[in-house]
């Protein structure tokens, strides 16, 4: 990219490449039109190409993920941005929107880097990888993970100590650390928002000693643990590198929950608990697994299926709400929770207990507009002008809302959504082209 | 003969690894005459895999290319794209699958399960061997699509597909659009109404002159194949003028004498022979119910818009791509199921017609209404039953009809005899406000649902409750509400004629839930709607539109390439004895008469390639492009080798 005074031209301006922005794009640009994707992360795949396999058909979501990813890569009318942002975006009189882009410098050149990982080997500083969600170390200079695309290296620049061993190591020279920030202006018939959700973090419920308690994990954690391209290729605990044999599963942390500020059910965690749990039968065949839950919320197509899979399998369903957590000498927990089913409250222990940490909005979309407002809904997530009629519509003519940037949804529900989203935004530019829109 | 093949054996992260000693297999194929290059892969598909396999077709000069993984319907398009991608004909690729045939088969046994990856990726490289070039057949595809279903799914993909400039035939089987949506008013999370929505969404495609709405119409034949449907519909007369007399047409509904049940108001009200569901509804002209009229002319002589001469008629219309949008049928509990049949038990459809109906007091059968209890689950996840599916919809429409009757009417009591509420993602706020209006909520043991019985005249509702440890509770109640859940249509003959597959649940399925959630296996058709599963108007609407943009993708461009994969018959040896045309399931063969000999002719757009001809050829005078009889005898005596 060089710094060009000329204005670039889209049809689509893709906010966030997972798989709601992903689908969208190629959609759209599937129909002819210009489309560019950009990504803040330094890959493309958003959280999906993250998990190990998905609900409620057991395919392995690497497998799914990779071959969008790839025609993404691949597609003639696509252009992919990663560590990219948009920011000022103007809604025009003719409903065209400017808007600015601002790429972070990678400090390598992507073209030339064959992915060797020569420059991982070489670089001496070791942090915590956020890409194994703490799970596992990485260096400075690194990949974010095998299936990434673009599959290039990237420096943290933070932690750099800018040594100059990952240069020297280089055979094809292509780390570059004159790089800077750059920042240009693009034009575009319509804007898709796919923005996607965040964790819940738990450390906001002190009582269930996350960060603490060291075999207290998050859902994503175990997801990590049990993906194709998991850091440990099995399934340990963390404060002593044992396989557990007694993993408990609390359902609803962080959602359903107004003390913590989110009254909403975040929807997927039931299952990707449920399909966890089956995955850990066959990763630890001796181990006994229970999930603690309010109600199992197996709604989608083939879900309901699942659950009584999974209850047929042998892991065990507990209704009720774990009030607390306590932790013993040998790093077991103690859960105390009123057992609904007995009335009783009763207290167990577990060797390892994963949080199934529910979702919440991405912040910060709506200061991406300067002359329009985007509105939220009262739960912060881009609001749906006409959910019923057209439900990608937003408040803004032109911008189109794709996956859980509208709300919590299932992965089949955002692919659904994204469909939506790349029609009407299709049928948008259709009307700008033809000078049919005023706004 | 090629002699440059690559052979590429994937890891799948462990998934074929981890049962499959890859090297072994790879050892095992590196030395066969021909290969030039074989390596394996964590992730074939993962994009520096591609990559790395289409740099090596193009700087190698590969003339086959073969790579071990997963199921061909999952990535057998990906990589013969890489072939392609490479510059070699994507017809020079064999996929083999040592996946889903091999290592989740055999996760037993990791030995044999190794051997058999073997002898498959060496089938896979004898059959490479023999493979040719083929290139894709050229056709041109209809700008038009059919819509079939103008529920709101199917108006709104209607819309935006004629927004987008298709030609649009919209089918519906009703005399009027609108669907189940118009048999509901409020809408939960809108404020307009179920009428309002189906209004809306009618005037945009009524002004639009890109739709062409049929009514009464029903798809009775379909034809041809994707770029080039050709469907019969069949269009059941109203027997009213289209310039009708509104004055006069309400005359003739009040003289019917014929009084029949009204299945729009779920039965629970009569209507005449002549009828209209409601005011607003669309088309705005009644219509004669055929098989209730007795023909007894009471109409005709206050009304002059009646016409009985009209005649069923057959429309031929051809389409790039059909768009089914068929909905759903409310289930129909069975006699005795929670009380059916005891006259204070209704279904929530009918439920929500009676509110409808009853303005400040809720009163049934003459009777005011206060305890009301629902039943959760009727005819979902049915522990006995077929349906084991949940519905999605219902325990969200059941608390906000809780909430209607509440905003409504005073001194309601709301009994929830629920298995779980299942209120997911945002709808959380309507059981709360459920639960905050003072609604009563109990739950069943999976394998002990709650009985309703007639006892001393009341209606008895008695669980064993989950919530309050096991307690028996008991509820007289004024109304029992059995929540039913969504089935598929009962009458799916549609689906039949466009041979559209259905899942264990019996709704239409999809492809691949996350691939291609709107394609079906039939190449041109998609689904939309409850027709493929239960969801509500928003999730309906996501589909519809999603379906809508695949279907334009089909025609947009007029033109389509169609896999070469098809039928050859040898005019040489070909006696025409017609067994081929027999067993064809497309109807693409025909008799030809060439240098006066009668033989038998493919349509190769029409041909899907499916080899039903090919056993059944007494001269063996047809082979599969693709599939070449030399190929498959290449493979079979790979796999024969001990």
């Amino acid at each position: 990219m060089q710094d060009n005074q000329k204005i670039k031209e889209y049809d689509a301006l893709v906010i966030g490449a997972g798989i709601a922005g992903g689908e969208a794009a190629l959609n759209l640009a599937n129909l002819g039109n210009k489309v560019l994707l950009i990504d803040k992360d330094l890959t493309v795949g958003g959280k999906m190409i993250m998990l190990s396999k998905v609900f409620p058909t057991l395919d392995c979501s690497a497998c799914i993920t990779t071959p969008k990813v790839s025609e993404i890569a691949r597609h003639s009318n696509i252009t992919v941005l990663t560590s990219t942002e948009a920011s000022d975006i103007i809604q025009k009189d003719d409903g065209t929107f400017e808007a600015l882009i601002t790429t972070q410098p990678r400090y390598v050149v992507v073209e030339d880097c064959t992915g060797c990982q020569l420059c991982e080997e070489a670089c001496p500083v070791n942090v915590e990888d956020e890409y194994q969600y703490g799970l596992a170390g990485r260096k400075a200079a690194f990949i974010p993970f095998s299936i990434a695309s673009p599959r290039a290296a990237a420096i943290d620049i933070e932690n750099c100590t800018l040594c100059g061993a990952c240069e020297r190591a280089c055979p094809t020279h292509c780390i570059d650390f004159t790089q800077t920030e750059e920042k240009y202006t693009i034009s575009c018939k319509t804007v898709v928002a796919a923005t996607g959700f965040q964790l819940f973090d738990p450390t906001l419920i002190p009582r269930y000693g996350f960060g603490r308690f060291k075999n207290v994990i998050t859902s994503m954690q175990m997801e990590r643990q049990l993906a194709p391209t998991r850091p440990f290729n099995t399934v340990l605990r963390p404060s002593d590198g044992k396989m557990p044999d007694n993993i408990a599963y609390i359902l609803c942390t962080g959602s359903r929950d107004k003390t913590v500020g989110t009254p909403i059910c975040s929807q997927v965690c039931c299952m990707y608990s449920t399909k966890q749990a089956q995955l850990l039968m066959g990763a630890l065949p001796m181990a006994d697994i229970t999930l603690y839950y309010l109600h199992i919320r197996a709604f989608g197509k083939g879900f309901n299926e699942f659950y009584a899979q999974a209850q047929s399998m042998g892991v065990e369903f507990v209704k009720g709400k774990v009030a607390k957590i306590t932790e013993k000498e040998d790093g077991n927990l103690i859960l105390r929770y009123e057992d609904i089913n007995t009335g009783k409250v009763t207290e167990t222990e577990h060797d390892m207990v994963v949080l199934s940490v529910g979702i919440l909005p991405n912040e910060g979309i709506t200061g991406l507009f300067t002359n329009r407002k985007l509105e939220l809904d009262p739960f912060n997530y881009v609001s749906q002008s006409s959910p019923l009629e057209s439900p990608a519509m937003t408040t803004v003519d032109g911008v189109f809302v794709a996956g859980t940037a509208s709300g919590p949804m299932d992965i089949p529900d955002s692919i659904l959504s994204a469909g939506a989203a790349s029609s009407e935004a299709a049928n948008y530019i259709r009307k700008v082209s033809q000078n049919k829109v005023t706004v | 003969m090629k002699t440059k093949i690559g052979v590429y054996i994937c890891h799948c992260g462990g998934n074929i690894s981890d049962y499959v000693d890859v090297k072994k297999v790879r050892e095992a194929v590196k030395d066969i005459e021909g290969v030039e290059i074989s390596l394996d892969t964590m992730f074939a598909c993962a994009d520096s895999s591609q990559k790395q396999i289409s740099d090596d077709v193009a700087e190698k000069g590969l003339d086959g290319l073969v790579v071990a993984s997963c199921s061909p319907k999952l990535h057998y398009p990906t990589f013969s794209a890489c072939a392609e991608r490479g510059g070699l004909n994507k017809y020079n690729y064999v996929h083999a699958n040592i996946r889903e045939q091999v290592s989740w088969a055999h996760s037993d046994n990791k030995e044999a399960a190794t051997e058999k990856a073997i002898k498959i990726v060496k089938a896979a490289i004898a059959r490479v061997k023999e493979s040719a070039a083929l290139e894709p057949i050229e056709i041109k595809a209809q700008k038009s699509i059919a819509v079939l279903g103008a529920g709101v799914a199917g108006m709104r993909a209607a819309k935006e597909l004629a927004d987008l400039g298709i030609q649009v035939y919209l089918i519906e089987r009703e005399h009027f659009t609108g669907g189940r949506v118009s048999q509901l008013d409020y809408l939960c999370g809108a404020d307009i109404t179920g009428k309002e929505l189906v209004t809306h969404l009618y005037e945009k495609i009524h002004e639009h002159p890109n739709v062409t709405l049929f009514t009464g119409a029903e798809v009775i034949e379909k034809g041809g194949s994707i770029g080039n449907f050709k469907i019969k519909v069949k269009i059941t007369p109203r027997f009213i003028k289209k310039e009708c007399n509104p004055e006069e047409l309400k005359k003739a509904i009040e003289v019917c004498p014929v009084e029949v049940e009204d299945d729009f108001n779920f039965n629970i009200t009569k209507r005449k022979a002549i009828y209209k569901n409601y005011d607003s509804e669309y088309p705005q002209i009644p219509t004669i119910d055929n098989k209730n009229c007795t023909r007894c002319g009471e109409c005709e002589k206050v009304c002059s818009s009646i016409d009985f001469s009209q005649k069923e008629e057959i429309l031929d219309l051809t389409v790039g791509s059909i768009l089914a949008a068929t909905g759903f049928d409310p289930y129909q509990p069975k006699d005795g199921e929670f009380g059916w049949g005891i006259g204070n038990v209704v279904t929530l459809p009918q439920f929500r017609r009676i509110i409808n109906m009853c303005d400040d007091k809720l009163i049934y059968k003459g009777k005011e209404i206060k305890d009301i209890a629902y039943i959760y689950c009727v005819g979902s996840r049915q522990v006995d039953g077929d349906n084991k599916y949940c519905s999605r919809y219902c325990c969200t429409a059941t608390l906000y009809t809780s909430i209607l009757t509440h905003k409504k009417y005073k001194g309601i009591n709301s009994y929830h005899f629920n298995r779980g509420i299942r209120t997911y993602g945002k709808q959380e706020v309507i059981y709360d406000e459920a639960s905050r209006l003072g609604d009563i909520f109990l739950q069943s043991y999976e394998y002990d649902p709650p009985v309703v019985e007639k006892v001393n005249g009341k209606t008895n509702v008695k669980i064993e409750d989950i919530l309050t440890g096991g307690r028996e509770i008991e509820v007289d109640a004024d109304l029992v509400v059995l929540v039913t859940g969504m089935e598929p249509r009962n009458d799916c003959t549609i689906g039949d004629v466009l041979k559209i597959p259905k899942g264990r649940d019996r709704f239409y399925n999809e492809i691949h839930m996350k691939l291609r959630p709107v394609e079906t296996v039939i190449d041109g058709i998609t689904i939309a709607g409850a027709c493929q599963g239960p969801k509500n108007i928003m999730e309906s609407m996501n589909s519809a539109l999603s379906a809508a943009a695949k279907s334009y993708s089909i025609v947009n461009k007029g033109e389509l390439a169609l896999e070469p994969i098809i039928a050859k018959v040898d005019k040489k040896t070909c006696i025409w004895c017609g067994k081929c045309a027999e067993a064809c399931p497309y109807d693409a063969i025909e008799m030809i008469k060439e240098n006066g000999k009668e033989i038998a002719e493919i349509n190769a757009s029409v041909c899907k390639g499916c080899g039903m001809c090919l056993p059944v050829c007494e001269s063996n005078s047809i082979d599969m492009d693709g599939f070449t009889d030399v190929e498959i005898e290449s493979m079979i005596s790979v796999l024969a080798e001990s």
